[in-house]
């Protein structure tokens, strides 16, 4: 009991999760940004030549001309998002806790400190793999909407990640 | 305490009453599509043969119940520390229950029991969800001494070094059952049959009146004739009248409906106080009981409307973690209708302290703009397109457009108004709803994550969004003061990470 303080916390003082610097995702995940952009473009334009070469008696000129005008737009559209999203993607480890941060339109941040994990699995997709990067996936209690995904990270460096996880949850434990 | 369990024991004799009308309703159930057969077409039978089949039925779940009565025995094996129950008139079924591993004896009595004079004594075990055992018919007093002497010998097992306390927890846990902690009156679950599900109520009207309305316009084209040539007699007072009567007639019979609803639901609702955990128990016809553990509590959410303020009710509902989103929903625990200080009395037992309100934020104005926008802007956009380029025969219904706007306005008006965000140092409330007025009362310790959301817009306004994630379900305030909010997030997220303390 000597040793029990129980002093006031100025709030201001406290670190800020609002202040951290975010390390942006790896550089080789911006080409499997640009695969995906590709290959979602690829089959919006496919989709609709290969529905007009089986039945051909659908396609009147005026649809072509408003899939013409659509389809661009959208495709700069998707373009500029993916481009955008994956420069303002970018992830933080603190002391006590991990920080996400995600979005275009909207700037959205998810805090999970360490001792709320429930477990953490890596994975790895098609493109991913090729390149050498790794998704680290950190799952709470919450429903799936408090889980979070940081992708674009060298598969070493994730599994340093998981080990240090993992020796957070342990300590706590 | 004279009884000797280690005989195997039959349940009471007047039991078997129970047993038959447990087989009847079990039966009825199975057969309700031939007894409704036989009473729509109760006219064209034989009476004599209805009477006769009648008797033979009831004799034959009478023998049922009986031979039922005499194959089920129950027994407390003292050497291998079992509780044994024999059940079964063809198929034997041997329960072995080790004591050790009973967690709950819980003793209660639905309305048939009621009415014969007998209790239902179940024991739950650790490890499956079902029950495992359970005597369907015992006296108050021989269930007693069964559960006595069931628990007796558990905690024997566990505390060998401190005798005193668990004779102790013996004697609370009977002085329990005989007090209970909270009961909730038959009055009470009246008036919250009567305040309660009109969300429900209002769609089912709707939806009624929109089938009958459109069943009259088919009349209408169907036979213009014959409408010219009768309608005029029919008198316009007349049809007025007794659309009104139909409405208060349909008002009534949703008031009564809920009213039954909420009463076969929660009769009797009484709450127990066991080893720190509450065990709750209700309904009429079977009795459903749930155990729960004030450590396991995430969320308490208490709801009340204007009636229901008046007449001094409200609504708790209690969400525990869960394993699974699956269970989610059925892991919600109801509390209809208890008063403030039972209300205050509930907290203080699962949270050790009344929440207080503390800080109070509000949503920029901008919230109810675009809830606005969302909805009532969007459909009623949606609305004119249809009606200028695709087919103009919408209009006819544009009567419709200012009732919708202001029904739907208000509605977004009092959400607006209601939408407030409490903080203060031991708890966060969030308060929402339109009619019903719902308080989310959380503890920054059950925080999993947190997660904000700002719009680059909002950036100078100062203006953001913020979700609370635990493992009963999220909670979430937008568009408040975003440097408090971030203050508070760096608040809780030091709390958290600088204790041990448990969330579960």
């Amino acid at each position: 009991m000597e040793n029990f303080t129980n002093e006031t916390i100025d709030t201001t003082q406290l670190p800020k999760f609002e202040a951290v610097i975010f390390t942006s995702l790896h550089s080789k995940y911006f080409t499997v940004v640009i695969i995906n952009l590709i290959i979602i473009i690829t089959v919006m334009i496919i989709a609709p030549l290969m529905f007009s070469f089986f039945r051909p008696e659908l396609f009147s000129g005026r649809l072509w001309l408003i899939l013409g005008a659509v389809l661009p737009v959208l495709f700069i559209w998707i373009a500029v998002f993916s481009i955008l999203g994956y420069k303002r993607k970018g992830f933080a480890f603190r002391e006590h806790d991990v920080l996400y941060r995600s979005g275009v339109i909207a700037t959205n941040t998810i805090v999970i400190p360490y001792n709320r994990v429930q477990h953490v699995a890596l994975h790895e997709g098609l493109i991913s793999r090729y390149l050498g990067l790794a998704k680290v996936e950190i799952f709470t209690a919450g429903a799936s909407s408090s889980d979070l995904q940081i992708p674009g990270i060298e598969k070493e460096q994730a599994e340093n990640i998981e080990q240090l996880l993992m020796g957070k949850i342990q300590k706590q434990l | 305490m004279s009884t000797d369990f280690s005989l195997p024991q039959r349940q009471s004799v007047v039991g078997i009453w129970v047993l038959f009308f447990y087989s009847l309703q079990r039966y009825a159930r199975a057969f309700w599509p031939i007894i409704l057969i036989y009473a729509f077409r109760f006219n064209q039978i034989n009476k004599i043969y209805l009477v006769l089949s009648l008797i033979a039925l009831f004799v034959v779940i009478g023998i049922i119940s009986y031979l039922k009565y005499l194959n089920f025995t129950f027994a407390l094996d003292s050497e291998n520390k079992e509780f044994i129950i024999n059940e079964g008139i063809i198929n034997k079924t041997k329960t072995a229950i080790q004591l050790n591993k009973i967690q709950q004896v819980n003793i209660n009595q639905s309305f048939i029991q009621r009415l014969i004079g007998v209790y239902e004594l179940n024991v739950d075990t650790a490890g499956s969800n079902k029950k495992e055992g359970a005597i369907k018919a015992i006296s108050h007093e021989l269930a007693l001494e069964l559960k006595s002497r069931l628990l007796e010998n558990e905690s024997k097992a566990i505390g060998d070094e401190n005798d005193t306390t668990t004779f102790k927890e013996i004697a609370n846990e009977q002085s329990d059952f005989a007090e209970p902690f909270l009961r909730i009156s038959f009055l009470s679950l009246l008036k919250v049959g009567v305040t309660s599900n009109y969300g429900r109520s209002i769609a089912l009207l709707l939806l009624f009146f929109s089938t009958i309305y459109e069943n009259f316009l088919k009349f209408g084209d169907d036979d213009n004739i014959y409408k010219e040539k009768f309608g005029n007699y029919i008198d316009q007072n007349l049809v007025l009248q007794s659309i009104l009567f139909f409405i208060f007639w349909l008002i009534f019979i949703v008031l009564i409906v809920n009213v039954f609803r909420t009463i076969f639901k929660y009769f009797n609702y009484t709450i127990k106080q066991q080893k720190g955990s509450l065990l709750l128990s209700y309904g009429l016809i079977s009795t459903k009981s749930t155990i729960l553990k004030p450590e396991k509590v995430q969320i308490v959410v208490t709801s009340r409307n204007f009636f229901q303020k008046k007449m001094g009710i409200l609504e708790l509902k209690i969400k525990q973690a869960t394993s699974g989103e699956k269970e989610q929903k059925g892991s919600a625990i109801d509390i209809p209708g208890c008063s403030t200080a039972e209300e205050e009395a509930i907290l203080n037992l699962l949270f050790q302290k009344i929440p207080a309100k503390g800080l109070m934020l509000k949503p920029n104005w901008r919230k109810l703009i675009f809830s606005i926008f969302l909805t009532i802007g969007l459909p009623l956009f949606a609305f004119i397109v249809i009606g200028t380029y695709l087919d103009s025969a919408v209009f006819e219904y544009f009567f419709i457009v200012p009732i919708y706007i202001v029904y739907i306005g208000l509605i977004q008006y009092f959400k607006y108004i209601n939408n407030r965000l409490f903080i203060n140092n031991n708890f966060i409330i969030k308060q929402s709803g339109a009619w019903d007025i719902r308080k989310e009362i959380i503890e920054p310790s059950k925080i999993q994550a947190v997660s904000t959301s700002q719009l680059f817009w909002h950036k100078k306004l100062n203006i953001g969004s913020i979700t609370l994630h635990t493992a009963g379900g999220d909670i979430a305030f937008q568009l408040g003061d975003y440097i408090v909010l971030k203050q508070y997030i760096n608040k809780w997220l030091y709390e958290i990470e600088t204790s041990d303390s448990n969330w579960m």
